[in-house]
């Protein structure tokens, strides 16, 4: 097999398979390592806002040896009318567990250093090595696993359906099964074993177990939510832009289709009965003429709103602090949940820029946004944005800097360029569009480093008279 | 017989001015209004056969005479002739009896028309 790098210890080998030799006393399986165990998971699946990061962390926790030790573990969600195999972590079997083991055994690292920030492609590569068994593990009607309010130990006798179904694709001797409850039904839920080491589960590592799963389970459903909030954002974008196509299509249409079919219609009166109309030559051409100037300048005009979409802009002297409380304010719950620390840095007195409202509060959402989600996104130690609000002579400058990763080198030349994106999910036009957005005030945006290392957007609009 | 009177609303003067033209070579007698409360007064005090109406007038709606004529006159013929095709998915629009998008050429109005009326005056 293939190792993978980047998977964290699966099993705490107190016999490595095969038995025999014995790991020393430091790797073994003790309250205060179960707690801290416990402390870095939840903090990690608290702050979680991917669930295949919050799916990730909860197995690892579940499977390493420096957490609860069990040797493999499988999540299962609902899906309709079915509980479908999600994600799953650990050896396929003893043969595998024996290679992995023993990899682990020469390469330490500690599996919760980097739960937040994992390789998206190493959950992938988990999830198609796992792909066969978590499809076997997918039941259709979950109701019928609706009877377990607390984790427990599955058999091959056991009364539910379900139960019996996943000991039975497992090829278990003792399923632990942690369901997540839903008000009416099962939403999901976690089945781990030791198939290899055979060791009993304590009731202390199963109680440890449901907690990690509780926990994971109010950060799916957490994600779930943001998921729908920044959906609902899409929308209403989308709403927005294609109200603003349709008018433009609907003014281009009037103001310049008019034109032309006057101008065009006469010329073609002027032809299908030339007598008709020679006494009012002159005038019938200088109404066409008057019609085809009438659409060029329309034209020119409409052209021009729609590449600056100064139309739109109803830029004004605006004191920029208020608004950027606003969209700061409107940032601190998700802030909250990433564990991001948000200082707002604003001047004593009004700091009046020519901008529109609205676009400024989109620009900075845009900038803060890309901030926070890059700070969760990579697990950055102790996250901090801060967002300062700087007046100078001709500019008013909004800054919105981090203590994030440096940008990657695809954005380093020019990070507004678009079509690039380092986050999951990401359009690679956020920053296009703020500086779009802020050239269309009359500004522009910049990134620089910042001398204490930071990454720092800075968007200068200029000074109100 | 009497010519059948077609009345023309839009806001384009010079359109209104080429409808006349080629309308009445057509053998109509032609009225034209350029805001919906001439139109109003043209069609309280004259039998028109037939209302050609645009829809986005500098002042109002033509959806919104069209909804006027349907309800006190449903059997007068009504064809909207707009710049801007997509009105044709607002469901006011579905109570005209035609809709022709405006073009240099009006050999499709007139067909409209015409089909609107019956047999040619």
């Amino acid at each position: 097999m293939a190792m993978r790098r980047g998977v964290p210890r699966l099993v705490p080998p107190r016999r490595a398979p095969g038995g025999g030799r014995s790991v020393p006393r430091s790797l073994r399986f003790g309250a205060s390592r179960l707690l801290v165990a416990l402390q870095r998971v939840s903090a990690t699946l608290e702050q979680a806002t991917d669930a295949e990061i919050a799916a990730w962390a909860a197995l690892v926790g579940l499977t390493a040896g420096e957490g609860l030790g069990f040797n493999r573990a499988f999540l299962l969600l609902a899906d309709g009318d079915q509980l479908t195999g999600w994600l799953a972590v650990g050896p396929r079997d003893r043969a595998e567990a024996a290679v992995v083991w023993a990899d682990l055994r020469h390469r330490p690292a500690d599996p919760f250093a980097r739960l937040a920030a994992v390789d998206p492609a190493v959950i992938a590569a988990e999830r198609a090595r796992h792909a066969a068994t978590l499809e076997r593990l997918g039941f259709a009607g979950p109701e019928a696993c609706n009877t377990a309010h607390r984790a427990f130990i599955g058999r091959s006798q056991h009364p539910n359906p379900c139960v019996r179904h996943w000991v039975a694709v497992l090829e278990s001797e003792a399923l632990a099964v942690f369901p997540m409850l839903e008000p009416g039904r099962v939403g999901g839920v976690v089945l781990a074993d030791n198939f290899v080491t055979r060791a009993v589960v304590s009731p202390a590592r199963l109680e440890a177990g449901a907690t990690i799963v509780h926990a994971l389970h109010g950060a799916l459903e957490r994600t779930r939510l943001l998921r729908r909030l920044q959906d609902e954002h899409r929308r209403r974008l989308v709403a927005e832009h294609s109200t603003a196509l349709l008018e433009a299509a609907r003014t281009l249409a009037h103001d310049v289709k008019n034109p032309l079919a006057v101008a065009g219609g006469v010329a073609r009166e002027l032809l299908s009965s030339p007598e008709t109309y020679r006494e009012v030559l002159p005038r019938q051409l200088g109404v066409i003429a008057s019609a085809i100037g009438r659409a060029e300048h329309r034209l020119a005009t409409l052209v021009e709103e729609l590449a600056s979409r100064t139309e739109t802009v109803a830029a004004v002297p605006l004191d920029v602090g208020p608004v950027i409380g606003r969209v700061v304010d409107a940032f601190r719950p998700l802030a909250e949940t990433g564990r991001v620390e948000v200082a707002v840095i604003r001047p004593p007195g009004p700091a009046v820029a020519i901008a529109d409202p609205m676009l400024l509060e989109r620009c900075v959402e845009n900038l803060l946004g890309n901030c926070l989600q890059t700070l969760c996104e990579t697990g950055t130690p102790e996250p901090a944005v801060r967002v300062a609000v700087v007046p100078g002579e001709t500019h008013v400058a909004v800054e919105v800097a981090n203590n994030g990763p440096p940008l990657p080198p695809a954005l380093r030349d020019d990070p507004f360029a678009g079509g690039v994106t380092t986050h999951r999910a990401g359009s690679g036009l956020g920053l296009l569009s703020v500086r779009r957005l802020a050239e269309s005030m009359g500004g522009h945006v910049i990134c620089e480093d910042d001398p204490s290392g930071w990454v720092r957007f800075v968007l200068r609009l200029r000074r109100a008279p | 017989m009497s010519k059948p009177c077609l009345l023309f609303v839009d806001d384009e003067e010079e359109l209104l001015n080429l409808y006349r033209s080629a309308f009445s070579r057509e053998g109509y007698e032609v009225l034209t209004a350029a805001d919906l409360a001439s139109a109003r007064d043209l069609l309280a005090g004259t039998e028109v056969a037939a209302v050609v109406l645009d829809i986005k007038l500098a002042e109002g709606s033509g959806l919104e005479l069209l909804r006027e004529i349907k309800a006190g006159r449903p059997h007068l013929p009504v064809v909207l002739s707009t710049a801007f095709a997509r009105y044709q998915d607002d469901f006011s629009s579905w109570l005209a009896d035609a809709y022709v998008v405006k073009s240099s050429d009006l050999a499709e109005l007139k067909a409209t028309v015409q089909r609107c009326l019956g047999p040619t005056p």
